[in-house]
């Protein structure tokens, strides 16, 4: 699809901002973004290019202001969600508990 | 399949590749001059926009590989369509015309689904 | 774009989470295995593996040439292989060639020999300019290609996976395989650096 993930060749988006001394994950939330996507393909019988598709079809704002995990945990919610395994229903139901849990 | 602690270093240096074990034969061989293909599908693909409609040459013929554009679609019943991928060599100027450096040029690897002979 | 200094813990923090707890509770996905992953990576795979390839493609001729002709098996003969390297290719720069890795349409890394992508390799900004304007890009990592060398864009489109043999730097002719591996960096391997031996000017 022509979607904003297309970025070949574009402009004005800002400078390259590259971190001294990077760490592999910025935070706890995205190591379990990252080992994510191995537990879940085991199982769920999907491609590396339909969670591509999945990426692709984020709205294009969101995508650019976004990072990598959050792009991953999007598709993550939409492969399993079309497979009937995890519902957005579930999934919001439990971020509410979670989000309480944390207060 | 349930991904365990044990079975994880295995699977890790296993991998899985997109390679595709069957018999199909290339469009192209190296040297052919190919045009990308001006493709506008509402579903994935992995041909850049900023490619089509430009020539280039076969550089090398990687194999048969999945389709991306139909291995994305294998839930939704699609059947796979598994062909060669190719190392496709442009010409900066080919691509971003006459203001690019006269010596610069990229690699882009294209299926044969997304191009044309030039 | 936001940058490493302004990041906050976004809404997609709690969802993993909330997705992490549902899928153990249905008994898919195993909470320790997920840990044994993000270990791999943290601790195990990343650049010095690929600094290690380099290294002895610089002091063994022989394996230099197998790496160019099949790097996957070149590699795999290190013990780095698998997950995003299933199907490797090494691109080597030499005195009329530079070249430079990207994934315009996503972040496709090679994983066995650098480890995850950085952000700013998965970042909107490098993955436009790269292709258009490399010597630019170039230029703000502190290296100037002259005139008359080809800077060589590889643009990850499919499953193949990209890895630079950069340059030994004059001066190290004394250097055993360990000591040039120490010398190779992460960006070198991209394309976006070169290795310079320590204490040379940047």
């Amino acid at each position: 699809m022509n979607g904003i993930h297309d970025l070949g060749g574009m402009h004005g988006l800002g400078r390259i901002d590259p971190e001294t001394d990077e760490p592999v994950f910025h935070a706890e939330w995205e190591t379990r973004a990252f080992a994510m996507f191995a537990a879940t393909y085991v199982f769920a019988g999907y491609t590396v290019d339909e969670l591509r598709h999945d990426i692709e079809q984020m709205g294009p704002a969101e995508y650019l202001e976004s990072s990598y995990y959050e792009h991953w945990v999007h598709a993550f919610e939409r492969v399993l969600a079309r497979r009937g395994i995890v519902t957005r229903e579930e999934i919001d139901a439990r971020v509410a508990q979670l989000a309480q849990g944390a207060h | 399949m349930l991904l365990t602690a044990e079975i994880v270093p295995g699977l890790v240096a296993q991998g899985a590749s997109a390679r595709a074990h069957v018999d199909v034969p290339p469009k192209f061989k190296v040297g052919d001059k190919v045009r990308a293909r001006n493709l506008n599908p509402t579903s994935h693909t992995r041909l850049p926009g900023y490619v089509r409609g430009r020539e280039g040459v076969i550089e090398f013929d990687y194999g048969v590989f999945e389709f991306p554009d139909t291995h994305a679609r294998v839930f939704e019943g699609v059947p796979e369509k598994p062909q060669h991928c190719y190392r496709v060599r442009f010409t900066a100027r080919e691509v971003w015309g006459p203001t690019a450096h006269p010596v610069d040029t990229l690699r882009v690897d294209l299926f044969d689904d997304y191009l044309d002979p030039a | 774009m936001p940058t490493h200094a302004d990041r906050k813990e976004p809404e997609a923090a709690l969802r993993v989470r909330a997705l992490e707890s549902l899928l153990a509770e249905k008994g898919l996905i195993d909470p320790k295995a997920m840990d044994a992953m993000v270990d791999l990576y943290e601790n195990r795979i990343g650049p010095r593996n690929g600094a290690r390839v380099v290294a002895k493609a610089w002091v063994d001729p022989a394996y230099r040439q197998r790496l160019l002709d099949d790097a996957t098996a070149a590699i795999r003969e290190l013990g780095f292989s698998g997950l995003q390297g299933e199907d490797m290719v090494v691109v080597e720069n030499t005195d009329s060639v530079h070249n430079m890795i990207v994934c315009t349409l996503c972040s496709c890394y090679p994983w066995p020999t650098l480890g995850l992508p950085p952000v700013w390799y998965k970042s909107a900004p490098y993955r436009a300019r790269v292709v258009a304007d490399p010597r630019g890009v170039l230029h703000e990592f502190g290296v100037d290609v002259p005139d008359d060398k080809e800077v060589r864009v590889w643009d990850t489109t499919a499953e193949l996976r990209y890895l630079v043999l950069p340059q030994r730097p004059a001066g190290t002719e004394h250097m055993d395989e360990a000591q040039l591996a120490a010398l190779v960096t992460r960006d070198s391997m991209i394309g976006t650096g070169v290795v310079r031996t320590n204490g040379a000017p940047a």
